[in-house]
């Protein structure tokens, strides 16, 4: 290794330093708000050091004084489909985009362009502009207020951008991976599933991470189309805000305990995330 | 190419024609998008053209023909709100592009603790959006939020975030910016990482310099994602709601109105349905007129390489 001006180092630790604060600043603070009391979290200047007040968690997870609050998730309805709509929309957006990417990358069908675009527009539609259809098209199929419904408008909701996602990644693999396997006797979903596939296992992770963090946080669609029995933690948590005015800690205490799935969901995937792709095959890179 | 000895001979006698892999590859994704688009944007064009609302449904629809986009062309207030929206969208998105290219690239060394750095980065992405805008709320408060106290202790004085349209917008940014350069960092570093290292070897050992490897080297190699990325995130701060909704309300007055926050306010506040699909159907006119332009060039830049 050869040794470097001490700035080379300086300048990116600067910066560094300097996001972190911003990135990681207001995390610290809506950490320390949501186990504030009400009379601590208006003070002038804020307090660093109070008495932890858990009431705000109590409410979230309606235990102790806050047992009947409207906003409790607890272990109920809710929180079940929550995890379903967000894993099984994750899982089929995933799925489907990795396929329809890697077709979009590798063969010249006709109205291919046509198709990208197409599948790009999908979310560029306002939720607004459309859940007023979706709402009719629900109630006559039957699918209002179930998390089936919900899980068609997750995958879809996200289908457009893991289709994109993944064929970026996919156009970054030398399409001669394929050739060689061919070459050598085997079949094009061979090498797909077991060349092409391992090169973009970063790639797939970002997009399922994505995913999971748009299903889990929806909550425009979810509001409408699943009002009681299918309804979503955010639908459940937003009665919290509003009612009785704005209820601060219960707001910084519900995005607090909404955002440990996410947070577990990128562990588990942590190893794929940031795997570099390697050429190795090859022994040669690029296209 | 000459048969690799290293690869074990095909153990698989049939094969998949690639026109029937195509086939099954893309059209699960097509039905699921044709049947969820489809039908609601057709509803969207014919309810344009009617006066009708919702909440009455027992009232027959009047036909408008192109009433309800004439009144929305001729509003000077609806001009403003685009205008508005484009600022915004400009603002952030830049932001959050050299920002999260930047990150991204100080990332690639390795340093220790450096994956949980990265871990850390991703969290404000995971937050609830409208858990978010709260927060951002409370902290630009004027009175005791955290940001004015920090500001005057360090001899800035205090501003008034909130209640005047251009730092409202700037409060905006910085906090939709604060939430969404994750996304950048995580697809810039990925994009980074899929960059073979014997390339950027190679360029070194020639003699380039840093920034001749990154702006000859890594950024044309990672263009296609950093593309995608940039599209993405455009076409969200353009539909960006939540944010404004607890951060502005759309105040002061109606001068950080979003259009995305005035269809919201026409079809679920008024109620004016068939307005509301008219101003829908605009909205998508011009972002989808946009993004083709985008892509298009984007399309040949592809192909030019």
């Amino acid at each position: 290794m050869r040794s470097r001006p001490r700035s080379a180092f300086l300048l990116p630790a600067v910066v560094l330093t300097v996001y972190m604060v911003y990135s990681l600043g207001p995390v610290l603070w809506i950490a320390l708000s949501s186990i504030k009391g009400r009379q601590d979290l208006f003070t002038l200047p804020p307090r660093l050091i109070f008495t932890p007040d858990f009431a705000g968690y109590q409410a979230v997870f309606g235990v102790g004084a806050a047992r009947d609050s409207a906003a409790a998730i607890g272990l109920s309805q809710a929180l079940v489909n929550s995890i379903v709509v967000s894993v099984a929309g994750t899982l089929l957006a995933t799925v489907l985009g990795t396929l329809a990417g890697y077709a979009a990358s590798r063969f010249r069908f006709p109205g291919r362009d046509d198709f990208m675009f197409f599948a790009l527009s999908t979310r560029m539609i306002p939720p607004t502009a459309v859940l007023v259809f979706y709402h009719v098209m629900y109630s006559r199929v039957g699918l209002s207020d179930t998390v089936g419904g919900l899980v068609l408008v997750t995958t879809f909701i996200n289908l457009g951008l893991a289709t994109w996602i993944m064929k970026g990644f996919f156009d970054g693999v030398p399409v001669e991976v394929e050739a060689i396997a061919r070459i050598n006797g085997y079949s094009r979903f061979w090498a797909f599933r077991r060349l092409v596939l391992p090169m973009v296992r970063g790639g797939i992770a970002a997009t399922a991470g994505f995913c999971f963090i748009f299903a889990w946080n929806e909550y425009s669609f979810a509001s409408i189309l699943a009002t009681t029995k299918a309804n979503t933690l955010p639908v459940r948590l937003s009665s919290a805000m509003g009612a009785t005015g704005i209820e601060w800690t219960q707001i910084f205490a519900a995005g607090m305990v909404l955002i440990v799935p996410v947070v577990v969901f990128f562990y588990l995937i942590r190893r794929h995330l940031l795997m570099g792709m390697t050429f190795g095959v090859l022994g040669k890179g690029g296209t | 190419m000459a048969r690799d000895p290293g690869l074990p001979p095909r153990r698989l006698p049939r094969e998949l024609s690639d026109r029937m892999l195509c086939g099954l590859f893309v059209l699960p994704t097509l039905g699921v998008l044709l049947v969820m688009v489809a039908y609601p944007f057709l509803s969207l064009l014919y309810y344009s053209t009617l006066s009708f609302s919702l909440l009455r449904p027992g009232q027959a629809p009047r036909a408008m023909g192109f009433g309800n986009y004439t009144m929305l062309l001729t509003d000077p207030a609806l001009w403003e709100r685009f205008v508005f929206t484009g600022k915004f969208v400009v603002l952030t998105v830049t932001v959050q592009m050299l920002l999260g290219i930047l990150i991204a690239y100080f990332l690639q060394r390795d340093f220790r603790g450096r994956d949980i750095v990265f871990t850390l980065f991703m969290l404000p992405m995971m937050l609830c959006p409208i858990v978010v805008g709260f927060l951002w709320r409370y902290m630009f408060n004027s009175e005791w939020g955290i940001i004015n106290v920090m500001m005057a202790a360090a001899g800035l004085g205090k501003l008034d975030w909130l209640g005047i349209a251009d730092n409202a917008l700037v409060a905006v940014v910085i906090a939709d910016a604060w939430m969404w350069t994750p996304f950048v960092i995580l697809l810039a570093t990925a994009a980074f990482r899929g960059i073979p290292v014997n390339i950027r070897e190679a360029a070194r050992i020639d003699g380039a310099s840093p920034a001749f490897v990154f702006f000859r080297v890594t950024l044309p190699l990672s263009a296609p994602i950093l593309a995608i990325a940039l599209l993405l995130r455009l076409i969200d701060a353009f539909k960006q709601y939540d944010l404004f909704f607890a951060m502005t309300g759309g105040g002061p007055g109606n001068e950080t109105m979003t259009v995305s926050f005035e269809l919201g306010k026409i079809a679920f506040r008024y109620f004016y349905t068939g307005l509301a699909s008219a101003l829908a159907v605009l909205m998508l006119v011009i972002i989808v007129g946009l993004a083709m332009v985008f892509v298009r060039r984007l399309t040949l830049a592809a192909e030019e390489r």
